[in-house]
């Protein structure tokens, strides 16, 4: 990057940040800081986490881990009696391909609303855009958002229904009518998912203005709750410019499900980690335990740098970042 | 075989028992999901392009490919007709399935080819190549605003966007991936 455009870059991150803060102080959302060294995180088998060694003339060593999201420590904030919180915190994700859309260190803002659903979080989202915004930012970065389900995109852009195929065997049947040669008879429902959502729908998906992908099917794991009366959670993402930027829950809080998750979730994790060198985390067995005292909450968390991306028009991460990973490992 | 993730540009992989190249490859990692690698890949024989989303663990299954020198020699608005450079043989491929390459080509230059059990997989055309402007429109006089450009038709009848100064029999270097002008070259 130019000096010139490092500079400007530096700046449009003040400047966005700052406005953030002022939009959510002027909602009392309070801001917070957690650690980014955590001795335990949520399981998600999925991601590759980093490892370091914490040591002392006093006390015992013990393995920590770079956070990949200030959730664990948000929602436990949240169960101790804290309104609604925000906070800009760094997240590292080991493994991740370093290229346009990547770096394994980024800025997540999240923030925990209470009272509120995942319906709400999007107007709440929508109002902090179009308040906070840089002032060159292109329109199809700005409210107002469009708004989809996962299944009418699938229904749209690939003739699949997933509320008709909820057995694999009857989406391995669909992925095969479509042409994909790689899916296989015995894989994980949700792997036949991303193949033919990633192949057909993700790269069709409208960019003229953000959109709002909801109602993940729920047979992708995760701390959402599910939608009662259909085989979808109540989750979206949204997408600016056809790129993935934010992730939001209408939280779980009911502590067996949170406990189920936790087991199942850590039990794929280690299976698919223990034959390999890849860091297998520790995990809190007792973390349901705060969710005795949980209340109605949605989270949302969006990745700072890619939005900076799409408000300054900028199509690579490393854009936007002063000193890229690419860069510093050189 | 090798690793969906180590799957590259050129990349030539066997898809029920077809040859594909890869022509594009983008990571992908969903929100709450593992890897994947989004191909899209090109069947040469055929011309049919294929959209594959792979794991990047998943297996893909490669095919050993072969450079071969071609001399290429002429097109009759069908077929390129192309002559191995070590057997003398010649080789005939449809146009259709090099779309544009008629444009990029010059008789009598010699390309490296990509070669699959005799069939010919691609055809390499460097990304940056010399052409003389055959045809130029004169700049108009008084015409001096900056950055001003007009089109001009190559040797080989492929038509780029330059700066008005190019002119008749002068040589240009252009982006044969984006055919797009890169500078006016002295000879």
């Amino acid at each position: 990057m130019k000096h010139i455009d490092k500079l400007k870059a530096a700046k449009n991150r003040s400047t966005l940040y700052s406005n953030i803060r002022n939009f959510f102080n002027q909602k009392n959302y309070l801001e917070v800081e957690t650690p980014s060294l955590s001795p335990t995180l949520i399981p998600e088998s999925t991601i590759e986490n980093f490892s370091t060694q914490f040591t002392s003339e006093f006390l015992p060593s013990k393995e920590l881990y770079l956070i990949p999201s200030p959730e664990i420590f948000m929602k436990q904030l949240i169960s101790e009696g804290f309104p609604s919180i925000y906070q800009f915190s760094k997240c590292f994700r080991n493994s991740e391909q370093i290229g346009k859309q990547h770096n394994i260190e980024f800025t997540m803002l999240e923030y925990y609303s209470i009272n509120m659903d995942e319906q709400d979080s999007i107007e709440l989202t929508s109002e902090m855009i179009r308040k906070t915004h840089l002032k060159d930012c292109p329109s199809w970065a700005l409210p107002p958002f469009r708004k989809m389900s996962v299944n009418d995109a699938m229904k749209q852009y690939c003739d699949v229904d997933l509320e008709k195929c909820q057995k694999q065997s009857l989406l391995y049947e669909k992925a095969i009518k479509l042409g994909l040669s790689n899916v296989k008879r015995n894989e994980s429902w949700e792997s036949t998912f991303n193949r033919i959502f990633l192949t057909f729908v993700e790269p069709n998906l409208p960019q003229d203005k953000p959109l709002i992908l909801d109602n993940y099917p729920k047979q992708i794991d995760c701390l959402a709750t599910n939608d009662k009366s259909s085989p979808f959670k109540k989750r979206w993402e949204m997408y600016i410019g056809g790129l993935e930027v934010a992730n939001c829950y209408d939280e779980l809080k009911d502590k067996e499900k949170v406990e189920e998750y936790y087991k199942k979730e850590y039990s794929t994790l280690i299976r698919e980690r223990s034959l390999t060198n890849r860091v297998i985390p520790d995990i809190d067995h007792e973390y349901h335990e705060i969710f005795n005292s949980f209340p109605q909450t949605s989270g949302v968390a969006i990745g700072m740098d890619r939005l900076l991306m799409s408000q300054m028009n900028i199509d690579n991460i490393e854009g936007v970042i002063l000193f890229p990973f690419s860069d510093i490992i050189r | 075989m090798i690793k969906a993730g180590q799957i590259d540009k050129g990349t030539a992989l066997l898809i029920k028992g077809q040859p594909f190249v890869c022509i594009d490859r983008e990571f992908v990692n969903p929100g709450k999901g593992s890897a994947f690698v989004r191909l899209k890949l090109k069947n040469p024989g055929t011309g049919q392009i294929l959209a594959e989303t792979m794991k990047s663990q998943d297996n893909a299954e490669d095919i050993t490919v072969e450079d071969r020198d071609c001399q290429y020699l002429y097109n009759d608005g069908e077929s390129f007709h192309l002559m191995l450079t070590d057997t003398y043989d010649q080789i005939e491929v449809p146009m259709a399935n090099f779309p544009d390459y008629e444009f990029l080509m010059k008789d009598g230059d010699t390309y490296r080819c990509t070669f699959w059990e005799e069939q010919l997989l691609d055809i390499q055309i460097p990304s940056k190549v010399v052409y003389l402007v055959a045809e130029a429109e004169e700049a108009i006089k008084g015409d001096t605003v900056q950055g001003a450009t007009k089109y001009v038709v190559t040797e080989t009848g492929l038509k780029v966007k330059c700066p008005i100064f190019i002119k008749q029999g002068e040589k240009i270097r252009v982006n044969t991936e984006t055919k797009e002008y890169l500078e006016r070259v002295n000879s």
